[in-house]
């Protein structure tokens, strides 16, 4: 069944209303595509060894390197008998006395650096499911103290089966989520039959302590029975002393994590919580300043902290416990303690909630109108006034926490003064359409050359910190440039271009992105971590998009197709303008793809830039200018930069040149089978033995040229012409703006 | 409202031709007639305000509007002598005024003739009008309450007993309102009632209650009808549960059937605890045991099984309204179904599955309890599915008027509702879920009628002052799971009881009030005590019912028994349920079900939500809940035609009796003597071994020769297959087999 879809971009292009084709293959397409790793399997080994990995994915060809985030992990291709690469098999090598941790996996293709995907490292034996485990009586065999790698089967539950001691604890982990994977774990300890003894749900520990010597079964399965590549996990298997609760398996981090931790925090807190502290009277005493760790434990557990605190004050207040993981909504009430008569008054002073978006976040309705990244958190950050001198309490719950009990709900508290600093973090730039589509894709920084591309760079400002952010970028290839559009003070967002030459040559490097304020007269520079899609979601309205933090920050450019269109400054060096003026800057543009409609609608990013009017360049012209009143835009002396941007459908052609390429492969694989054939039917004739062998090799001659076949039809279909829209970015504008120069006004002025 | 409406609101209303209220006893003679002593009450008794009359919700009838049962006299005196410019009463001449010509249909009137004016109600409500329509001072004495005479009775079958009410006022004053009285009985196929308050016993023993109503205040009559039958052989007592209920059997003069045999046991807990059939093996090595507790061993390995915790949690997930409404519910409701089947796994005590449900937060997947958050949205829903699921009351009508059977009054409502007040709510990035919070802020919600906040209270219990800080869900579920609770555990051992005995010790189960008692009243508090001496724990519930020699009498009455219908003098046969038959089937074909996004062979018993009923007709015509209500009654287990058309005819049943490798196919080339086959079949379908009989014609018929659809003969194996198909078919459509007996 084909469904309608109806695009309207609302930005630039005036492509007004556009219907897909009838044919899915031909429905328009959301962004040009990008390399994507989505599976790597199995999807981590123990440090010290290595393990033969095969990977999955989209826009994937020519895949010649796996790296990682880590120089601990290593991988080289898998060779066949003939000494060439197998496709898709690489071979891992983690080097021994890697720390149990996850780690990012990408490839480097055609189109250049794909998407991330997680690759873990314990300290375990690690084995692969190699067979079927549905039933019973197929339950594969997992040892204790190991990990098993695996995806799950649709419709159906894997079966594990273990040999335990009668008293000896045991603890079942299935890592799913936190390494990218689309599985919702249930996990169910049963006795040799199958029977269900112990079932987790809610993506915890099995905590599990044998009745008795004998076989038992682990059963596995997704919340809602799905399955397939995409649902991997890593079932960990592993005795304990039962004293201290084993740590978790390593988990990839929330966007959230980017504010978290200040900079200069210390690993662990310098004081604990003491319980009783729920009820007034056993407030724990503290002074402020103060850093405590604590847990939401057990259920509706509340944590009263008492300290004193004198008019004038004011107090900074910061919870992190989701951002450390935890499914909990830390609230913080501050109330003022007054002794009169022998009686006890509280006057509230701050309640404090959560942590912002910085960003209008995607209602995820009918449309993307926002990210659908969320650097906002259920923690807390936020300050309280102190009024006058006295006795102050502050309370700390979880707003989650009234029925659930676990131990592992920590969360960390700072009472601080005012410390100024902030915190970053980056993605691609998504699309507000219209009509139906909410597509939430991963966007790695692989960049066409010609191309430019787009981020939004959020700040987490911390403790009142309000000024300006530079962005910057180094250790990009060569040819690519990158021009931080700043963040401009009071403002929690800003843009970053990415920039790639049109004749750049293939490349890639591990670049980084920081930001540079001045805090309290000093420069103070931070570091900006990088967020993407755990998986490309075609549509938010069925599948909810699955965003994280990125390990580093790897950048490619490729030129086996350019970008589309290449809209830049006709000139390159930097525009100078007197303040006030109106200037006049002449653009190129390069068309390389057909595009639709008949004009490019372009507004403007860049701090100070918001109120350019929108420019509408007719398809196909090759130069056009921007016209930038100063004064209306009110643009202070200074070194400024713009980048316009719009949105645009052209007919895109995916790898058209692997057409020719297959249809030889298909040529060469049908003279192959035709020769097989006769070499089989000449042989017949004279060999009744050979003969056989003839006719087997004639047949998987017929077998490649069939697979020739249909891989050639492959080719040529994907690279038909097909309508895709996408952001249009221009190379950035930079403008230096002058002061007026004070002779000539007094000139003017003289005039009669 | 149309005039079927008029005609139907007739039969709520009636005439009253009774005589008259004796003379009061008040020490004041002929004082002025005050409007809620001696005025609402007729017009209460007319049926004047009830709910299809004058009380309608709203609008009243035809402009004129009263308070339902007349628990707002101060607004019924405003719309009578106020209202529409006082047209509707005339001192002056108090036989014209509009509200006694329309109570006697002199001139016309939609409800018919209410009042005869021959009678003392009518010439009472005249000289009101006459004196000046008081309302009465505030020193007139109030009602205090009524009682009724006899309380307690036991009455022979087909006897009468006229019974006298009195209303007692706050000065000490008495009055007789026999005739101004309402009279209900519980169970009305055992006890009829007249106007006048004269009861008339039928021919079905045991316990009945006659409600009696006056003036908003409430009373008892409490009936035993014996049997008057010889009680002369009782199974030994096991526990509490016998000695109250053979107690009551030798009151009453019932004497019970003997106790059920193994086979008839082990298919009845079975099918009870597990919700499916005994095995082959099951049944084989029962058979063969010697174990002098071989039953109560069978009932730990039921309760310890998941087929326990799978039946149980499809019970309470109907109820908890784990309903589809939308495909993206998946998630949510596989979620709630599986901590509701793991919690009953687990057996955590049924005081923290409430909490956990009634206090819950976060996020579905990460708490499912959550869930019901999302199927119910508000705070008044919340508290009357709370009231009416865990407390076995119904709060409804106390939204708009004070519950007319009971003590509870709008202020109540909104007490109770209160405790979900601070219930806060955030969006996810999943259309239409919320995560839920305890918002900060103190608990209490508007009166609608008062307009004025209310501060929770528990049922029955004071205000309670709750910090701003502290969620008042969790203070519900304190006093919810308090020792001394009068409804939460009555509630649960009730619903339970309906479970394994068909009958509630309290008929509807959930409407669990003073005016509809217990038909045995110290069964039922013992019960309670237990399951709250136990911590709470539901698999002891089931241990004590199904360990009772009650549970395990035989469903064949004896001489006298068969008229007992609450007295649990014989096991009542059930039907099955939807889930449970389709699974018994499936048992005996050997075929399995396949229900999307779950895997093949998953029973319907495990089925999470109501989505599947639309997929299988064959649940849907057995009546499967759809999720929508907290009713036990939304399930729908009386008989049809399309019940019986369906297990004879539907193509889903056919196909699993001929479903390749099933049981037709491979008893057909068993290597075993054709009796033993049959054996097998009687075992797996009715859990008992055939009779010689029963082997004799089933044999007769595998063996009769058959023709195809051309009427050429079968080949043997093919016929004798056929056999074995019609076999099974002819076993699962005997009502040995659809009932649990």
């Amino acid at each position: 069944m084909t469904s309608r879809h109806l695009f309207l971009p609302t930005l630039g292009v005036a492509v007004s209303v556009w219907f897909a084709a009838a044919s899915p293959t031909l429905a328009q397409q959301v962004t040009l595509p990008l390399p994507r790793l989505l599976t790597v399997m199995p999807m981590g080994a123990q440090a010290g060894g290595s393990v033969e990995v095969t990977i999955t994915g989209e826009n994937l060809e020519d895949v010649t390197s796996l790296q990682f985030s880590s120089p601990q992990i290593t991988a080289r291709p898998v060779t066949g008998a003939d000494g060439t690469p197998v496709p898709n098999k690489f071979l891992v090598s983690v080097a021994p006395g890697t720390p149990a941790g996850v780690h990012d996996a990408r490839v480097l293709s055609r189109l250049g650096i794909s998407s991330v995907r997680a690759f873990a490292v314990s300290n375990l034996k690690e084995i692969t499911r190699t067979a079927a485990n549905n039933t019973v009586e197929s339950a594969m065999a997992l040892e204790l103290n190991s990990i098993c790698n695996a995806s799950m089967t649709r419709r159906a539950v894997d079966h594990y089966a273990f040999q335990a001691k009668q008293g000896q604890p045991i603890v079942v982990d299935c890592a799913a989520a936190g390494i990218d994977s689309r599985l919702t774990p249930v996990v169910v300890i049963a006795d040799a039959q199958g029977r269900d003894l112990l079932v987790n749900r809610t993506g915890g520990r099995l905590n599990f302590t044998p009745p008795a010597d004998g076989r038992y079964l682990i059963k596995l399965n997704d919340l809602t029975f799905q399955g397939g590549e995409r649902y991997f996990y890593r079932l960990a298997l592993q005795t304990t002393s039962g004293q201290a609760p084993l740590p978790r398996q390593p988990e990839t981090q929330t966007v959230s994590a980017m504010s978290w931790p200040p900079a200069g925090l210390t690993a662990t807190p310098a004081n604990r919580e003491a319980e009783p502290n729920n009820r007034a009277p056993e407030a724990q005493k503290v002074s402020l300043p103060c850093d405590i760790g604590g847990s939401f434990y057990p259920a509706a557990d509340v944590d009263t902290y008492e300290f004193a605190a004198k008019k004038g004050e004011t107090w900074w207040v910061e919870v992190a416990s989701e951002r450390l993981g935890r499914d909990t909504d830390p609230f913080v009430l501050v109330q003022q303690v007054k002794q009169a008569d022998g009686k006890e008054t509280l006057t509230d002073v701050a309640e404090l909630y959560d942590i912002p978006s910085p960003m209008k976040l995607s209602s995820n309705g009918y449309a993307y109108d926002g990210p659908p990244y969320n650097a906002g958190s259920p923690d807390v950050n936020g300050k309280f006034e102190v009024k006058e001198d006295g006795i102050y309490r502050l309370q700390l719950r979880d707003l989650f926490g009234g029925t659930r009990s676990d131990p592992d709900n920590e969360y960390r508290l700072l009472v601080r003064k005012a410390a100024p600093d902030f915190s970053l973090a980056a993605w691609g730039v998504h699309m507000t359409l219209r009509n139906g589509d909410r597509a939430a894709l991963s966007k790695p920084m692989a960049l066409r050359a010609g191309e430019s591309r787009v981020f939004e760079v959020v700040t987490q400002r911390r403790d009142g910190f309000d000024g300006a952010i530079e962005l910057a970028m180094e250790g990009l290839p060569t040819g690519v440039t990158a021009t931080g559009l700043k963040i401009g003070a009071g403002k929690s967002y800003g843009h970053l271009i990415l920039t790639a030459a049109s004749d750049a040559a293939a490349g890639i490097s591990l670049a980084s992105i920081t930001g540079k304020a001045v805090i309290n007269g000093q420069e103070t520079l931070r570091p900006c971590r990088m967020a993407t899609m755990k998986w490309p979601v075609k549509d938010a309205k069925g599948e909810i998009p699955a965003p994280r933090l990125m390990a580093d920050v790897p950048v490619s450019v490729s030129n086996s197709e350019p970008a589309p269109l290449t809209i830049e400054p006709a000139d390159s060096k930097v525009v100078e303008a007197t303040v006030g003026t109106t200037v006049t800057i002449p653009l190129k543009i390069t068309w390389r793809n057909e595009f639709t409609g008949t004009s490019l609608k372009l507004k403007a990013y860049g701090d100070g830039f918001a109120g350019v009017k929108e420019i509408d360049i007719p398809m196909k012209a090759e130069t056009t200018t921007l016209t930038l009143d100063l004064a209306a835009l009110k643009l202070p002396v200074g070194e400024h930069a713009l980048a316009l941007y719009g949105t645009a459908v052209s007919k895109y052609r995916y790898n058209p040149a692997a057409v020719p390429l297959a249809e030889a492969e298909q040529k060469k694989a049908e003279l192959l089978a035709q020769a097989a054939a006769e070499e089989a039917k000449k042989i017949a004739a004279t060999d009744a033995a050979a003969a056989k062998a003839a006719a087997a090799k004639a047949q998987q001659a017929g077998a490649l040229m069939a697979e020739a076949t249909k891989r050639m039809k492959t080719v040529s279909t994907t690279a038909e012409p097909r309508d895709t829209v996408d952001i249009v970015v221009s190379s950035p504008i930079r403008l230096s703006v002058k002061p007026a120069p004070v002779a000539s006004a007094a000139t003017t002025s003289s005039k009669p | 409202m149309g005039r079927l409406g008029y005609i139907a609101t007739a039969l709520f209303c009636f005439t009253l031709s009774a005589p008259g209220a004796e003379t009061t006893e008040a020490p004041q003679k002929n004082p002025p007639l005050n409007f809620v002593n001696d005025i609402e009450p007729i017009l209460t008794k007319a049926g004047c305000n009830s709910g299809g009359c004058h009380a309608k919700a709203g609008t009243g009838q035809r402009g004129f509007r009263l308070s339902l049962l007349g628990f707002e006299p101060q607004e019924d005196y405003e719309y009578i002598v106020k209202e529409g410019k006082g047209r509707r009463v005339f001192p002056a001449a108090p036989e014209q005024s509009l509200l006694v010509l329309k109570a006697a249909n002199i001139v016309p009137h939609g409800g018919g003739k209410k009042l005869d004016p021959a009678s003392h109600e009518y010439a009472t409500l005249v000289r009101w009008i006459r004196e000046g329509m008081a309302y009465g001072r505030p020193e007139d004495a109030k009602l205090a309450n009524i009682t009724v005479e006899p309380s307690v009775l036991s009455m022979k079958a087909k006897t009468t007993q006229q019974l006298k009410v009195t209303a007692r006022f706050t000065d000490g004053s008495t009055r007789d309102v026999t005739s101004l009285s309402l009279y209900e009985a519980n169970d009305k196929s055992m006890a009829e009632t007249t106007e006048e308050g004269l009861v008339t016993t039928q021919d079905i023993p045991g316990n009945v209650a006659v409600m009696v109503r006056y003036a908003g205040q409430v009373s008892v009559f409490s009936v035993t009808i014996p049997l008057g039958a010889p009680v002369e052989v009782l199974p030994p007592a096991k526990n509490f549960v016998d000695e109250h209920v053979f107690a009551n059997l030798k009151r009453i003069g019932i004497p019970p059937s003997p106790v059920a045999d193994d086979a008839t046991f082990l298919r009845r807990v079975s099918l009870d605890i597990a919700g499916r059939l005994p095995t082959l093996e099951e049944v084989q090595a029962f058979q063969t045991s010697q174990a002098s507790d071989k039953r109560d061993q069978a009932i730990e390995a039921l309760l310890s099984s998941p087929d326990y915790a799978d039946y149980f949690a499809n019970k309470w997930t109907a109820l908890l309204k784990n309903k589809r409404d939308d495909a993206a519910d998946i998630t949510a409701n596989f979620a709630f179904h599986a901590w509701m089947r793991d919690s009953l796994l687990a057996n955590r005590p049924y005081d923290d599955i409430v909490r956990q449900i009634l206090a819950a937060t976060g996020t579905i997947v990460s708490n499912p309890p959550v869930a019901w958050y999302k199927r119910v949205k508000e705070p008044h829903l919340q508290q009357e599915d709370v009231a009416q699921l865990f407390l076995g009351v119904r709060m409804q009508c106390a939204q708009c008027h004070h519950h007319p059977f009971e003590r509870w009054s709008q202020q109540d409502y909104y007490s109770l509702s209160a405790f979900f007040s601070q219930v806060g709510r955030k969006p996810t990035a999943i259309a239409g879920e919320d995560l839920i919070f305890h918002k900060r802020g103190t608990a209490q919600l508007e009166n609608k009628k008062t307009r004025t906040p209310v501060k929770p209270a528990a049922l029955g219990g004071p205000i309670l002052e709750i910090a701003p800080d502290d969620d008042p869900r969790l203070q519900l579920a304190d006093w919810m799971g308090a020792k001394d609770n009068p409804f939460f555990a009555t509630a649960l051992v009730n619903r339970y009881w309906k479970h394994f005995f068909k009958r509630g010790l309290i008929e509807p189960e959930d409407d669990i009030r003073d005016s509809n008692p217990a038909t045995n009243p110290a069964l039922l508090s013992d019960l309670a005590k237990h399951f709250v001496e136990s911590g709470f724990d539901l698999k002891e519930v089931v241990r004590v019912i199904t360990r009772s020699q009650t549970y395990q009498l035989s469903a064949m009455p004896n001489d006298h028994n068969a008229v007992d219908r609450q007295n649990f003098s014989h096991f009542y046969p059930k039907r099955m349920q939807a889930e449970v038959l389709l699974d018994a089937i499936n048992q005996v074909t050997g075929a399995q079900s396949d229900f999307a996004d779950l895997p093949p062979g998953t029973r319907a018993i495990s089925l999470p939500d109501n989505s599947y009923n639309r997929a299988s007709p064959f649940l849907k015509v057995f009546g499967r809940p759809e999720g929508a209500s907290v009713c036990e009654c939304e399930r729908v287990q009386s008989s049809s035609l399309a019940q019986s058309l369906h297990l004879m005819n539907a193509a889903d049943v056919k196909a699993k009796l001929a479903v390749s490798n099933g049981r037709a196919d491979r008893l057909s080339k068993a290597e075993k003597s054709v009796p033993d086959r049959i054996r097998e079949l009687y075992q797996a379908a009715l859990s008992r071994e055939p009779t010689a009989e029963e082997i004799r014609l089933s044999e007769t018929h595998l063996l009769k020769p058959r023709l195809d659809a051309q009427d050429k003969p079968l080949p043997a194996a093919q016929a004798l297959r056929q056999g074995y198909e019609d076999l099974i078919w002819a076993l699962v459509n005997t009502k040995e087999f659809l009932y649990n007996h």
